[in-house]
């Protein structure tokens, strides 16, 4: 359930496959950015990695007609979001901006919302976050550290959001496109993710969820996303077909 | 024992104690300035944020970034959006220099070795101390040529100009040194376009790019610069642009091509012949290049490389190769670049392979066309400044591994007394059967300057601790330059986090106690990079425009950078006659050795140089998805037929050597070819790199490039003999549930 007024923004991400290369720029520059605790080699192997952003790689065919498919999957901040419902606490909720939101300290880690994405964009706290002391100096301060037994997951930049619309209201002017890009955004190098606000007619994200190639993950499910793929081309595919 | 607010309060309480406990927590002098809030420089003021310019220096490319500072602290890098090489954007590499600052593991102070060299067994000691005992060192070497020999990572501009004038002054020999030099796409690009600077390739414009194992998408040369373009190559606004990799091995740039087509390596050379024997022989390409390429002989000059006798050699077959001609030259797909480097130059004939794909760009003249190869213009800063000398600044790039060799042989040989080395660490990156670590032994005094205690530093008698890039000045004439004359320039965007000083600085004051202010006169290297910039200043040109030389100085560094659009590269209007030579690869016996290893450049951890940092661990290889380990990718079936299963440990063996590492089943990996990532296997670099994985570079042998002496380092054959044992590979593949079931999540569609 949303309410919109009229003049709020849509936060928006779009999603061009057919730029991307799968060279995780903006899987290490969400990190840099938010905070997110330390991958070691354990963590992996309990497969309990923290990667707010990932790219996950699909194979087509076999050696040596194969292809390699990369897709960049983030929280989807879909409109009928299925994780909201579940929580019991309300530590998830959906923001008159059209961004699936989750406060910390409301959290009390019963992973119901987890449980329920079906894009396994969420991640639990299993331990307290670690960093050496030094290491601590890095840490952005507008960005809560997550402590251990709650969930965290992408948030849009929600602080990049937030600065660069204090920003506007200083200067005295609206929103314009690119007032605000989250750190993932920033960093692609090959221009793959772009952010916006859907309700600016003249915005990129607008015009790129025109593209005759738009699709939504798992679309059919009804879950509504706000996060838009544009297919990527592959001239030697048959129309309609996934990868196996 | 936890110590509580209460505990602390109790005994701070009573008087005796209480001042104990007060002296023995008294925050550290640094942190103790006070000033008031009004008063604070704007970059230490509570709740602001400041952005700061400079040059990523993580890999040779030279990225414009910027650097969010918060209370004088690095928080985040951004590209820096008016930059002419990467336009804003960064790689994760980029991302990760701020973590290297605040690595708990950097070197504090200066330290000087207690036990036996190689021990590990330190103690610090105080600039001046450690200044002293190299003074006094290089003292009693001067006027004794040879005696001294200095090794750096890959020093251009002004900095490598220092060093340079340093070397001569003392009598010292210089080498820089990087695992993977560049030195057979250096010499295949001047045969083929008569200059050694690498050219910008102009992927945005482009119809087609045929990549011969560049891995440009990857880490190869200046990924990101190469990712703009193909971002817009792919869905700018005209029409889509086609790419094919020519690839032994399935690189992120194969990942990426619409045709991956894979090839023995070391045959890319002659795969590019056939197809230049096709484009000539149909009279598909420019009649005016294929005269001039073969001496006027036309299609019979190349008659040895006919599609039908390369197709065997080359493990594609005519027909296939015909294709690839007729594509590349197809009129209505101009034009069409073919990029060789990586794995394809690092073979005994790796210059005749190179030479022989960038010849391809003559045959459909996309060479100084827009869309095509674009020549780069020479740096406008050539020499050190001032008239004291006019010997030119060093390219930046490691030496190749004969001159390499060379030098580890004269130390081996003891004719080198004292060793200084800075953040080149080639005790771990040079091949085993080259013993550095034995040759250095032999070095009577070794001085590392470095900011980490990496394998050579290990080895240091005398560890001086530097600052990192993003602590200190520097320059870098960029190479390849975008297209344009451009400098990047770096300023020193946090001040030192310890007790650590700037290469160039240390370089100048022992110029200053050696005695060399003649042919040195600066005191700091800031003096010395202003005096470079003085020069840019009087061109009165370019991406700058200030009255005076103070406004230009803080214009250069809140830019990032000095360029000037107007000045482009131009080439020389004669096309080169091929050097037929070389053809054949040399490897191993393939009858005991059955396998092709194939090393390759980790898309984080670069050349091993980015091991020690958390962030470029957990990064994920884009195609195997693993991290923090070393495995070998074997082609899925064959793993099957072999019954090895993921997590495998095999060792592999070559006849220089042998390494572990994990199996890691691929479906696209050549059944004759085993990838094994470059970067672990350090037994010394902090605690996230030490002991971790194994060094496929210690296993090369030790073949060379026929032309160059460059390290053949895709020329090595290995077995695979399993070990019987297992572990896990840490991986992001499967690390969250599949969401995949309904193959509708990566759709892929036929038509733009």
């Amino acid at each position: 359930m949303t309410t919109q007024h009229a003049q709020s923004p849509k936060w928006s991400m779009v999603v061009d496959a057919d730029r991307c290369t799968g060279c995780q720029a903006c899987v290490v520059a969400c990190q840099a950015e938010n905070n997110v605790p330390l991958n070691t080699d354990d963590i992996f192997k309990q497969k309990r990695a923290i990667e707010w952003i990932r790219i996950e790689r699909y194979w087509e065919g076999e050696y040596p007609n194969i292809k390699a498919r990369f897709l960049p999957v983030l929280c989807q901040h879909c409109e009928n979001a299925p994780c909201e419902p579940v929580c019991p606490v309300y530590a998830t909720y959906h923001n008159d901006q059209g961004m699936n939101v989750q406060i910390y300290n409301r959290c009390i880690g019963t992973r119901y919302c987890a449980n329920n994405c079906p894009y396994n964009v969420r991640f639990f706290n299993f331990w307290e976050p670690v960093w050496p002391e030094s290491l601590r100096n890095q840490l952005n301060p507008d960005v809560t550290v997550r402590s251990r037994g709650i969930m965290e997951k992408c948030s849009f930049c929600i602080q990049r959001i937030r600065a660069g619309t204090r920003r506007v209201k200083k200067e005295g002017r609206a929103l314009a496109d690119g007032d605000v890009v989250p750190a993932c955004a920033q960093a692609c190098p090959t221009d793959a993710l772009v952010f916006g606000n859907m309700h600016d007619a003249g915005s990129r994200v607008r015009k790129m969820s025109e593209d005759k190639r738009h699709y939504r993950l798992l679309e059919r499910s009804g879950t509504d996303p706000n996060v838009i793929y544009l297919k990527r081309v592959d001239p030697t595919a048959t129309e309609g077909a996934g990868h196996e | 024992m936890p110590f509580t607010r209460r505990d602390f309060l109790k005994l701070a309480g009573g008087s005796a104690g209480g001042a104990a406990i007060l002296a023995a927590c008294r925050p550290g002098v640094r942190e103790f300035i006070e000033q008031s809030p009004a008063r604070l420089p704007e970059d230490q003021a509570t709740g602001t944020d400041n952005w700061y310019a400079t040059t990523c220096r993580q890999c040779g490319a030279g990225c414009g970034i910027v650097v969010r500072l918060v209370e004088g602290r690095a928080k985040k890098i951004e590209g820096n959006p008016k930059h002419p090489v990467n336009m804003g954007k960064t790689c994760a590499r980029g991302q990760s220099s701020v973590q290297a600052i605040y690595h708990p593991d950097r070197i504090r102070r200066p330290m000087k070795a207690t036990g036996a060299r190689g021990s590990g067994a330190f103690r610090e000691i105080s600039w001046e101390e450690a200044l002293n005992i190299l003074r006094d060192n290089l003292k009693g070497l001067q006027g004794q040529a040879g005696t001294v020999s200095i090794v750096t990572d890959p020093a251009g501009g002004h900095l490598g100009g220092l060093v340079q004038e340093f070397a001569r002054a003392q009598g010292a020999v210089f080498t820089q040194y990087e695992p993977l030099e560049h030195s057979t796409l250096r010499e295949a690009i001047k045969r083929a376009f008569g200059q050694e600077r690498i050219p910008d390739f102009d992927i945005k414009n482009a119809a087609q790019v045929f990549s011969f194992g560049a891995d440009f998408l990857g880490g190869w040369v200046s990924q990101v610069r190469h990712s703009r373009g193909y971002g817009e190559f792919r869905q700018g606004d005209r029409v889509r642009g086609a790419l094919t990799s020519i690839d032994a091995r399935f690189s992120s740039t194969s990942a990426s091509a619409d045709t991956w087509v894979p090839v023995t390596p070391g045959a890319e050379g002659k795969l590019a012949l056939a197809m230049a024997h096709v484009i000539i022989s149909e009279n598909l390409g420019a009649a005016r290049a294929a005269q001039a390429l073969t001496g006027g002989r036309g299609a019979a000059a190349l008659d040895a490389f006919a599609p039908d006798r390369v197709a065997a050699a080359a493990g594609v077959s005519a027909a296939r190769i015909r294709e690839l001609a007729r594509a590349f030259a197809d009129r209505a797909h101009q034009p069409a670049i073919a990029i060789g480097g990586g794995s394809a130059g690092a073979h005994t004939n790796g210059v005749f392979n190179l030479t022989a794909i960038y010849a391809l760009n003559h045959l459909v003249g996309s060479v100084g066309v827009r869309g095509g190869v674009l020549p780069n213009p020479e740096s406008p800063l050539t020499s050190l400044p001032g008239a004291v000398s006019v010997r030119l600044l060093p390219k930046a790039g490691g030496a190749p591994y004969t001159a390499w060799k060379a030098e580890v042989d004269r130390i081996r040989g003891g004719a080198v007394k004292t060793l200084l080395i800075r953040n080149a660490n080639p005790v771990w990156g040079s091949p085993s059967a080259l013993d550095v670590a034995g040759a250095f032994s032999r070095a009577g005094f070794i001085a590392s300057f470095s900011s980490f205690l990496d394998d050579t530093t290990y080895m240091a008698d005398l560890v001086l601790p530097t600052n990192l890039p993003l602590e200190d000045w520097g320059d870098m004439p960029l190479d390849p330059a975008p297209g344009i004359e451009a400098v990047g320039f770096q300023q020193p965007v946090v001040r030192p986090f310890y007790e650590t000083r700037g290469f160039g600085d240390l370089l100048l004051t022992l110029s200053q106690d050696l005695g060399y202010e003649r042919q040195i006169p600066w005191t700091t290297f800031r003096d010395l990079l202003r005096d470079g910039a003085q020069r840019l200043y009087q061109l009165r040109r370019g991406s700058i425009n200030a009255a005076t030389f103070e406004g230009f100085w803080n214009e250069l560094l809140r830019a990032g950078g000095w360029w000037d659009e107007t000045r482009t590269g131009t080439l020389p209007a004669t096309v080169p006659l091929l050097d037929l030579t070389d053809a054949d690869a040399q490897t191993g016996n393939a009858a005991t050795y059955p396998y092709a290893l194939l090393p390759f450049e980790s898309i984080s951890l670069g050349n091993g140089q980015l091991a020690q940092l958390p962030w470029m661990q957990a990064t994920p290889d884009p195609i195997a998805t693993t991290t923090w380990d070393t495995w070998v990718e074997v082609n899925m079936k064959l793993a099957e037929e072999q019954g090895l299963k993921e997590g495998d440990v095999v060792r592999l063996e070559s006849p220089s050597g042998a390494i572990e590492a994990a199996v890691y089943p691929n479906p696209a990996t050549p059944p004759g070819v085993l990838g094994v990532p470059i970067g672990q296997g350090h037994k010394a670099f902090g605690r996230w790199a030490q002991g971790r994985g194994s060094n496929p570079l210690a296993i090369l042998e030790p073949r060379v490039d026929a032309k160059t002496g460059s390290l053949a380092w895709a020329a090595t054959r290995v077995r695979l003999v399993p070990t019987g044992n297992r572990r896990r590979i840490p991986k992001m593949e499967n690390s969250v549930l599949a969401v995949d079931f309904t193959k509708e999540i990566a759709q892929v569609t036929p038509k733009d």
